[in-house]
């Protein structure tokens, strides 16, 4: 039994189908890529795997598991994180605020209505950990609205990262990036996914970014797995060459 | 720290305003502390969490209603009846607020109005329990064993008042600095980023709104037996719009400010209502001028000229 298991997995938005009979086997240590065109149904699908959307048809398994039912919040406090392709903070919090509310989550006194200075200093700890390692630091006491678009797309991550998640879902955190910043963050999430600690489903654009950073990659088109294997693999498909008009290179 | 000083000194001086001010100001003071409860209680919701209400009379009714019931009909003592009335009000509040939080936004706004409406509409058929249109008079300030007699007359009353406010009040500013509070934070500025981050925000809204409400149906439960009667004005829109002007002029999110607020609100109504009978308009006015020139209310705007973000008392 794999870690993360998709069986048949479908959405339908009305005749649209944006995710069709997926299905997928991700081991615990693994970073697994899901790349496919603009429309392709990859933020569609990880939707469903954390419980944003409610699935048509098939299941979810996580750690052996069924997920189908659970709301996002409670598929969050099984240990899955994510991070939205569209920029989702605190605005108006520092950047350690933000990563303390994430690291929050997960502690037992998340909730108590009076005092909390342990719940505070440990979820301190662990945020001020995951900023360290996006090279966030000397940004936490900055207001997260006023920060670059960069290190937003960065403190998200480690918001996800304070949570101290089994699963990471991260859905393009390289978007709407300059030359330059793309440059950093990757830097920064190579080395944060090379220790082979965290198991990670990552969507990205750039496949120089993919090859570089995922050990198996599954390709989606028009919602379908077209292609599932290692990267050579997957460079070599035919079918992958022609969802992508002309191939990669 | 020096904000604890300074919050003893008002502590103090209220304490000791019955030695100066004449009987009838007492009375107007007393009334503005209930009022800036109720209003405080409000701000837990607006200005914490963004829910923004446009029914929390329903709360101070609902208070208000309950606790002149038990001290018209058994002999309960002032002080054991306020607070029954306040908890009764919380335990409706859940069930409402279970429902209010089906939506969000401006329909959640609207649902809170429905129910206090609807309320208000009870309050008017119910004849036998609220007394109808003529609501409940003759609500005794009773007081009870433990030298609970104090309470009974004006200056009494005013401390169980200025007591109710002060404690609710190191509550309020507990709740909002603790890990709850910070979960409403959250919800404030990105609910479904809270909820994805594994928090169940429709369970901390529930709380939130059950807290306040409570704290709302207290304040409403001390009006009654210090004005001595209630009435379905207490139920109606018109009083709900008046809170949630009272916590933008004097500041959301700051549980000082919309106690300011509630007083400057009761002070002009007292000061110009005897001058002119269109005195809502002037306070309509100071509201449009609040809302434009100091967006983060009187209080609010104060704190940040001071260099506080947020006032950390
Ligand atoms: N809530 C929704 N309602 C209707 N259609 C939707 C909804 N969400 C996504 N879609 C459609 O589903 C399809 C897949 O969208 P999705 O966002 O999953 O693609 P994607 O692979 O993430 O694309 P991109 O690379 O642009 O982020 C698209 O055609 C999109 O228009
Ligand atoms: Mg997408």
């Amino acid at each position: 039994m794999a870690f993360l298991e998709l069986d048949g997995l479908t959405r339908r938005f009305g005749a649209l189908v944006a995710v069709d009979q997926v299905s997928m086997r991700v081991e615990q240590g693994e970073v697994r890529a899901v790349i496919g065109p603009n429309g392709a149904g990859k933020s569609t699908l990880f939707n469903l795997i954390n419980g944003v959307l409610p699935a048509s048809e098939g299941e979810v398994r996580f750690d052996g598991r069924r997920l189908n039912g659970l709301s996002a919040f409670e598929i969050c406090q099984l240990g899955m994180s994510r991070t939205f392709q569209i920029t989702a903070l605190f605005p108006e919090m520092t950047a350690r605020d933000n990563a303390r509310l994430a690291a929050q989550a997960r502690l037992g006194g998340r909730w108590r209505p009076f005092g909390g200075g342990a719940v505070f200093a440990e979820a301190e700890r662990r945020a001020d950990a995951a900023l360290e390692r996006l090279g966030l630091g000397h940004v936490a006491g900055e207001v997260a609205g006023y920060l670059s678009h960069g290190d937003q797309r960065l403190l998200e991550v480690a918001m996800a990262l304070a949570q101290r998640p089994r699963l990471m879902l991260l859905d393009e955190p390289t978007q709407g990036l300059s030359v330059e910043e793309t440059g950093k963050a990757v830097e920064t999430l190579t080395e944060l996914l090379s220790d082979g600690k965290l198991t990670v489903l990552l969507v990205e654009h750039d496949m120089e970014v993919v090859f570089r950073l995922a050990q198996r990659i599954t390709v989606l088109h028009r919602g379908a797995v077209i292609a599932d294997g290692t990267p050579d693999e997957v460079k070599a498909d035919a079918n992958v060459q022609s969802a992508y008009l002309g191939g990669f290179e | 720290m020096r904000g604890w000083i300074i919050l003893l000194a008002v502590v103090v001086v209220l304490a000791a305003a019955p030695l100066g001010l004449p009987l009838f100001m007492m009375t107007l003071l007393t009334e503005a502390l209930i009022l800036g409860l109720m209003a405080m209680s409000l701000d837990l919701m607006v200005g914490y969490t963004r829910l923004v209400s446009f029914g929390h009379a329903a709360a101070y009714g609902l208070g208000a209603y309950s606790a002149g019931y038990i001290l018209l009909h058994s002999d309960t003592p002032v002080l054991f009846a306020v607070f029954i009335a306040a908890a009764m009000t919380g335990i409706v509040a859940i069930a409402a607020a279970w429902v209010f939080t089906l939506a969000t936004g401006v329909s959640f706004a609207m649902l809170t109005l429905a129910f206090a409406q609807l309320l208000y509409a009870i309050a008017f058929q119910w004849q036998q329990v609220t007394g109808g249109s003529d609501g409940l008079a003759g609500i005794p300030r009773r007081g009870g064993p433990f030298g609970f007699d104090l309470l009974t007359s004006k200056i009494g009353y005013y401390y169980l008042v200025l007591l109710c406010l002060f404690g609710a009040y190191l509550f309020c500013r507990t709740l909002v600095n603790s890990p709850f509070g910070a979960v409403l934070r959250g919800i404030r500025e990105n609910e479904n980023k809270t909820r994805a981050l594994g928090y169940n925000t429709r369970a901390y809204k529930i709380g939130v709104v059950a807290i306040a409400y409570a704290l709302g149906g207290l304040a409403g439960a001390l009006y009654a037996p210090f004005a001595g009667f209630t009435n379905t004005e207490l139920l109606f829109w018109l009083f709900s719009g008046q809170a949630l002007i009272m916590v933008i002029v004097g500041g959301a999110g700051t549980l000082i400010g919309p106690i300011l607020g509630a007083a400057l609100f009761l002070l002009a109504q007292h000061q110009l209502s005897s001058v002119t009978e269109t005195w809502a308009i002037y306070f309509g006015l100071m509201f449009i001028a609040v809302v434009l020139f100091l967006p983060e209310g009187i209080w609010g705007t104060l704190m940040q000229r001071l260099g506080r973000k947020t006032q950390r008392v």
